[in-house]
């Protein structure tokens, strides 16, 4: 007997029972719908949160100072220890291409010619590499030691009229203190251009971090977690000596593994080193560690929580599957029961156990099939719409299409087989008697 | 014994069940059924009928003694042989007809080709053939329950023609027929036989196997006696004069030709 035969007998008892079938498949359906679904928005959210990491951005190390038992994402229990000094000797290094700080300054609103809008922390200080070439749309980086600035287009289109290259801005710290900036590029996206930042959407205004970061530490509790609200002095506009940095960030010559780890390990060793100002507290007898990583090592870790999420759910959709499996397994023992008369005239007719086997087995497979199929459908639309309606990217995981209809065929064998072997074995001679 | 003038021989068949003693169903029976015979088998229940149909049907196999069915040996056969001996050399028709329900006409008289490879297009061909032959050529899309008692055993026997078998093995052919039916089909079994089907009929009602050209009376599991009837002319009086022509060719054919 041919496989086609088997498949165009099988779909006949299918049809012969269409409400049965179509319940029975409901069980494959919900459960392929459930796994496609939350594999879908967890692909996606996983793409909204994490958006696409540049290439370029893989050479950035960014490096803080902790207590090495501290644990959470970038800058957990960061202090500054990181000075001017010390980024200017590592760019002297091979292995590094640039060092720079990092850090986000307080501020209260930024006025683009007449028209004032609040904004905190939106002033970003860093080193001029920092905004790559390919994110910027519009002019150029902003140079160090210039007033001038980049703006994000969420930044720009918080004025009426959007600002634009050439624009002075005036921005008013938290302190009070009013300070200028001359925008000379605008970026190509809004979201965040390194994990220090975070990701999402956000109006951010670059500068370079002199003169605006050690104005900033100058004035009133400026600097990232500086909590303290009374004068910082330990830094002033015209020595920056002793300006310290929290967050850093050492470009390596590129992102090649050998490359990270090269720069990595001069980074570390130069700021634990003597010459360092950092090493008065970091090293192996302070108490701080000096900790590098890219992008991609730092979302590790919020990657893991998210795929710890994600097999979590699809666990429980795993389980409804499998629900859905043991009622094909129940149906076709029904129905195996019942056609026990119709098995009995197959065999006496010349059909061998393997016939009847593949038969019951063609029978299963096909509901595990369409239901894999139509889950899949109804999963991805699931999808689709959760993305539309929570605003994520959407992102299709096109494997887990194909693994849909492999464990559709898979469930329809496994439910299937133990029915069918029933089936085949089913004597002739009681089964044209049975009633 | 098994020369190729035989279609079946049983060979002091003894088929026993162990139940709460041994019941001998059947004990020691030996017959040879002739190619393009057409035997009746007779007896009351309990006699033994359906195990030896069971037998000649390679449905079974006995428990002493030897089933030659087409020259072959049934009890030398495993299960899958058996199962393809039957398929080729056997037709069955039953008494409750025993038609795939959700398969049409047609496709019942070509199921048993199915399990023989045959390509579907020659399949259907050669059971549209046989419906034709049958009179249902008309009929060949309806589903079983949308046919008569007398249309689905003329199916069931277009079914068990399909394989040009050895033998056609017909079990209580009319006992769920009326009278008029019941010998349209009974007709077609002689038209059968007398284009050189060897006919085995299982009944316990005389005027059927008086069509047969012997009797086999089984009692108690053995063969009472044979009864070799004579000629056609003395069997077909009492169904050709019943004969309602319903269908037309086939049944006045059969009706002229004795």
């Amino acid at each position: 007997m041919q496989p086609i035969e088997h498949l165009r007998l099988a779909w006949r008892s299918i049809r012969g029972h269409a409400l049965r079938s179509a319940l029975t498949t409901l069980g494959v359906v919900i459960g392929i719908a459930a796994v496609i679904a939350f594999v879908t928005l967890g692909a996606s959210l996983q793409a909204g949160i994490i958006g696409d990491i540049s290439p370029d951005d893989q050479r950035n190390l960014y490096g803080w100072a902790a207590d090495p038992d501290t644990e959470g994402g970038p800058l957990a229990g960061a202090q500054p220890v990181v000075s001017d000094a010390d980024l200017e000797e590592l760019e002297e290094f091979d292995e590094v291409t640039a060092a720079y700080g990092y850090a986000t300054i307080p501020t209260q609103t930024v006025s683009d010619g007449d028209e004032e809008v609040p904004q905190g922390d939106g002033l970003v200080a860093t080193g001029p590499s920092y905004v790559r070439e390919d994110d910027i749309e519009d002019g150029r980086s902003f140079e160090m030691g210039e007033r001038e600035g980049v703006l994000n287009p969420a930044a720009a289109e918080q004025f009426e009229e959007n600002a634009s290259v050439g624009d002075e801005l005036t921005i008013t710290t938290i302190g009070g203190q009013e300070t200028t900036v001359e925008v000379v590029g605008i970026t190509t996206t809004s979201e965040g251009l390194s994990p220090f930042e975070g990701f999402e959407a956000s109006p951010r205004i670059y500068v370079p971090t002199d003169p605006y970061y050690a104005e900033g530490t100058a004035g009133v509790g400026i600097g990232d977690g500086a909590e303290g609200d009374d004068g910082v002095g330990d830094g002033t506009s015209d020595s920056n000596g002793d300006l310290r940095f929290l967050a850093v960030v050492v470009e390596a010559q590129t992102a090649a593994d050998e490359d990270v780890d090269a720069a990595r390990d001069r980074a570390i060793a130069h700021l634990e080193s003597d010459d360092a100002d950092a090493s008065e507290f970091v090293g192996e007898d302070d108490d701080l560690e000096m900790t590098f990583q890219t992008s991609t090592e730092l979302l590790q870790q919020l990657q893991d929580v998210l795929d710890l999420l994600q097999n979590f759910i699809v666990g429980i959709a795993a389980i409804s599957l499998l629900v859905g499996s043991i009622g094909i397994a129940n149906i076709m023992l029904v129905s195996v029961t019942e056609r026990t008369r119709e098995i009995g005239i197959m065999k006496a007719v010349g059909a061998q156990n393997r016939d009847v086997l593949g038969l019951f087995l063609a029978e299963a497979v096909i509901l595990g099939v369409i239901g894999a199929i139509l889950g899949t459908g109804l999963g991805l639309l699931a999808g689709y719409l959760g993305a539309l309606y929570i605003d994520l990217p959407l992102v299709y995981p096109y494997e887990y299409v194909a693994l849909a209809i492999v464990v559709g065929v898979l469930v329809g064998v496994i439910s299937g087989l133990y029915p069918a072997w029933r089936a085949a074995r089913t004597d002739p001679i009681d089964a044209l008697r049975y009633e | 014994m098994a020369s190729s003038d035989t279609a079946v021989s049983l060979e002091n068949v003894r088929k026993t069940y162990r139940l709460a003693e041994p019941v001998h169903a059947l004990d020691g029976v030996s017959l040879a059924v002739p190619r393009g015979s057409y035997t009746a088998i007779m007896g009351p229940s309990g006699s033994g009928k359906s195990t030896l149909m069971n037998l000649v049907g390679c449905l079974d196999t006995p428990t002493e003694g030897t089933v030659i069915v087409d020259g072959r040996d049934v009890t030398a056969l495993d299960g899958n042989e058996r199962t393809a001996l039957r398929g080729e050399q056997v037709g069955f028709v039953f008494q409750t007809f025993n038609l795939m329900p959700r398969l049409t006409a047609l496709e019942n008289v070509a199921l048993p080709q199915l399990f023989q490879s045959v390509s579907r297009g020659e399949r259907r061909e050669r059971a549209r053939t046989l419906l034709e032959r049958v009179g249902l050529g008309d009929r060949a899309d309806h589903l079983p329950n949308e046919l008569s008692g007398g249309q689905r055993q003329r199916v069931a026997l277009a079914r068990a023609l399909v394989n040009d078998p050895a033998i056609v093995l017909a079990d209580e052919p009319s006992g769920n027929l009326d009278t008029g039916t019941e010998a349209d089909v009974l007709d077609l079994f002689d038209e059968f036989h007398e284009a050189g089907t060897t006919m085995v009929v299982v009944t316990h009602e005389r005027h059927v196997a008086e069509r047969a050209e012997r009797i086999v009376h089984l009692l108690d599991g053995r063969i009472e006696r044979i009864e070799e009837l004579e000629s056609d002319g003395k069997t077909t009086r009492p169904g050709g004069s019943t004969t309602p022509n319903v269908t037309g060719e086939t049944d006045s054919e059969a009706g002229d030709g004795r």
